[in-house]
């Protein structure tokens, strides 16, 4: 009976310490810095905010999509992924979210935004008889690719990111190749963003795939092509075009999924109500995030550069995703 | 004046964002107003290089591997490299990698073959002059060492995606070795010898083709050898600006973990680059064996 007593007194002890250091603020954690530019911008806005307003320490790792969930689901770290594109992932993120290992902490941290099919504002000033992705698709011959000019190039998604198999099959669902297109991998991000902005900057003709929101998008006015077709179900795009050529053979056209971006974070920090409510709260408006990334690209800015940017610029959109509190916090700091 | 000391007088924020602003500008209307024509400038290569890729895919396999058994034993005399090439390319056909490494094939060949074809004039060149030496010497440190994508973003403003800029990401970092050893090879040739030849009255071309270039055989290949394994190192990056090729599913794997995708086309490099290498140092051990049968005569 003593020691009974002597061990539930122990384990309150210990209870009491674990929740006593919880109190004091136990919020530190690590948040995925991707690398591309509004993700980035993203992290440093959320690592300013949650620094100086509520007194977290947010370290910033660097990671890719695939890589960085991947890392969350199995390891738990980094906590939050505060811009993830979660098409690309979908089947392994419902598991996770359904298994309660990883939460939603918003949906669409970034409004009007989305993948498909791009072309430069000068093919369309030249040919305003393109209203739509099946009006192109008639017309390699404006397109030529470098190394075969007979055929049509349309610049898919680089090797190994997701929208590669959606691409894949969405070229083989429009019939493309026997129109006359070949499918062009570049290969990298810095490919993909070099071969559209060589041809936006020569006025030349380019269609290929792209997404928003993105400093090239805003700077060079690249205009997103209506598919022509309705998306055809997510039965055939989750079922097919997301699953590539190699496991799917017949996907049937369709306009692009609609995007879902997602923050989203690990059990640790569902924990932490004050950083959720934030998160809950903070959405970028697209057009904002455009302009915020050609500033950004304008200035060679860095994440953390953009972010005092931002945060200094455009006040009124921020200080509803806080506490009045935090945000006199954050505006002292700045 | 402590401050003068304690914070390193740096440019203002503004005029070092203008400095860079103005560079980016200028380059971006020197693109938009030069780059058809430079496009062109490279054209020829282009045609050739899709010309030599068209020719190995369209080429029945079973031709390509007695063509490559064949390369190895004209250029090492043996008969297990060439058993092993075929081996190792049948493999690989067999695995599903043929066509990647036929596009790899093509672009390598034409860049080792380019590099080894600038290089070693180079390195014989700086090898003559001081003043070149000290000239190149720096360059070829920038090659070696700027981290590729800071030239290659011009590079794709200019000229685009695709095999034109691949060979030359692959060309910038592979080249360098070769450059030098030349250079040191033929620095290093004993004096005595060259006293010797110029006694028996050798004139300049004689002592180099005849002297100094065979003594320097060892460097020389030395250079070949870490011209192939570098040029084929640079694969990947290659695909990274849209050359196809065994770089494509490699950079796939990278993203996706697919670690025997990954492994697979990895070695197909590791393999071609072996091949590669046997075949040339076999015939350079050929040219040297050659030389000292001569002495002998």
């Amino acid at each position: 009976m003593k020691k009974l007593l002597v061990s539930v007194i122990l384990i309150t002890g210990l209870f009491a310490s674990v929740s006593s250091s919880f109190s004091a603020n136990d919020c530190k954690f690590q948040m995925a810095d991707m690398n591309w530019p509004s993700a980035t911008l993203m992290a440093n806005v959320d690592k300013f905010i949650l620094e100086e307003g509520y007194g977290c320490i947010v370290e910033l790792v660097p990671g890719a999509t695939t890589a960085t969930f991947i890392t969350m689901n199995e390891k738990g770290k980094p906590h939050v992924a505060p811009e993830l594109w979660t098409n690309a992932i979908s089947g392994l993120l419902y598991k996770a979210l359904e298994e309660g290992r990883l939460f939603s902490a918003i949906k669409g941290p970034i409004s009007e935004l989305g993948e498909g099919w791009w072309v430069t504002p000068q093919t369309l000033e030249k040919y305003p008889e393109f209203k739509t992705v099946l009006d192109i698709l008639e017309r390699p011959d404006l397109f030529p690719a470098k190394e075969d000019k007979s055929k049509g190039a349309f610049i898919g998604c680089p090797a190994g990111w997701g929208c590669q198999l959606a691409n894949q099959s969405l070229f083989i669902a429009f019939e493309m190749k026997k129109k006359g297109w070949i499918l062009v991998d570049p290969g990298s991000q810095a490919g993909l963003d070099g071969s559209m902005s060589k041809a936006a900057e020569r006025g030349d003709n380019w269609f290929g795939y792209y997404w928003a929101p993105t400093s090239l998008v805003g700077k060079y006015n690249m205009q997103l092509m209506d598919f022509g077709v309705p998306f055809a179900g997510s039965e055939n795009w989750d079922g097919c075009v997301a699953k590539g050529p190699e496991e799917c053979m017949e996907p049937k056209p369709s306009a692009w999924t609609k995007s879902i971006v997602q923050t989203i974070v690990t059990s640790e920090i569902k924990e932490m109500t004050e950083v959720m409510s934030y998160f809950g709260k903070r959405i970028f408006p697209g057009s904002i995030m455009n302009n915020m990334l050609v500033y950004m690209e304008n200035n060679q800015a860095q994440g953390e550069d953009g972010a005092i940017e931002f945060l200094e610029k455009y006040p009124e959109i921020w200080v509803n995703w806080i506490t009045l509190e935090a945000a006199e916090k954050v505006k002292k700091a700045l | 004046m402590l401050e003068f000391f304690e914070e390193f007088p740096e440019m203002s924020r503004v005029s070092l964002r203008d400095f860079k602003k103005v560079i980016d500008s200028a380059f971006r209307s020197f693109s938009r107003n030069n780059g058809e024509t430079i496009e062109s400038f490279f054209d020829p290569i282009l045609w050739f290089l899709i010309w030599f890729e068209k020719l190995l895919l369209n080429t029945p396999w079973p031709i390509i591997i007695l063509v490559v058994a064949g390369l190895c034993y004209l250029g090492a005399r043996s008969w297990k490299l060439s058993l092993g090439s075929v081996l190792t390319f049948t493999l690989i056909g067999y695995l599903g990698m043929w066509q990647d490494t036929m596009s790899t094939m093509a672009l390598i060949s034409v860049a080792t073959l380019l590099c080894i074809s600038i290089g070693i004039p180079l390195g014989v060149w700086m090898a003559r002059s001081d003043r070149v030496q000290s000239f190149v010497m720096p360059i070829l440190d920038v090659m070696q060492t700027i981290p590729i994508f800071v030239y290659l973003l011009p590079v794709l403003m200019l000229l685009g995606i695709g095999k034109v800029p691949g060979l030359i990401a692959v060309c910038v970092y592979a080249m360098p070795p070769i450059v030098r050893l030349t250079n040191l090879g033929i620095r290093l040739v004993d004096k005595d010898v060259l006293e010797a030849a110029d006694a028996f009255g050798a004139d300049k071309k004689q002592r180099l083709l005849g002297v100094q270039i065979p003594l320097a055989l060892p460097n020389i290949f030395a250079g070949v050898n870490q011209t192939i394994m570098m040029a084929l190192a640079m694969v990947v990056i290659a695909s990274m600006i849209g050359v196809r090729g065994l770089g494509i599913p490699v950079l796939q794997a990278i993203q996706n973990q697919y670690l025997a995708l990954g492994l697979m086309n990895g070695l197909a490099i590791v393999a071609l680059a072996i091949i590669f290498d046997r075949v040339l140092q076999g015939y350079g051990k050929r040219l040297q064996k050659g030389r000292e049968g001569n002495k002998n005569d």
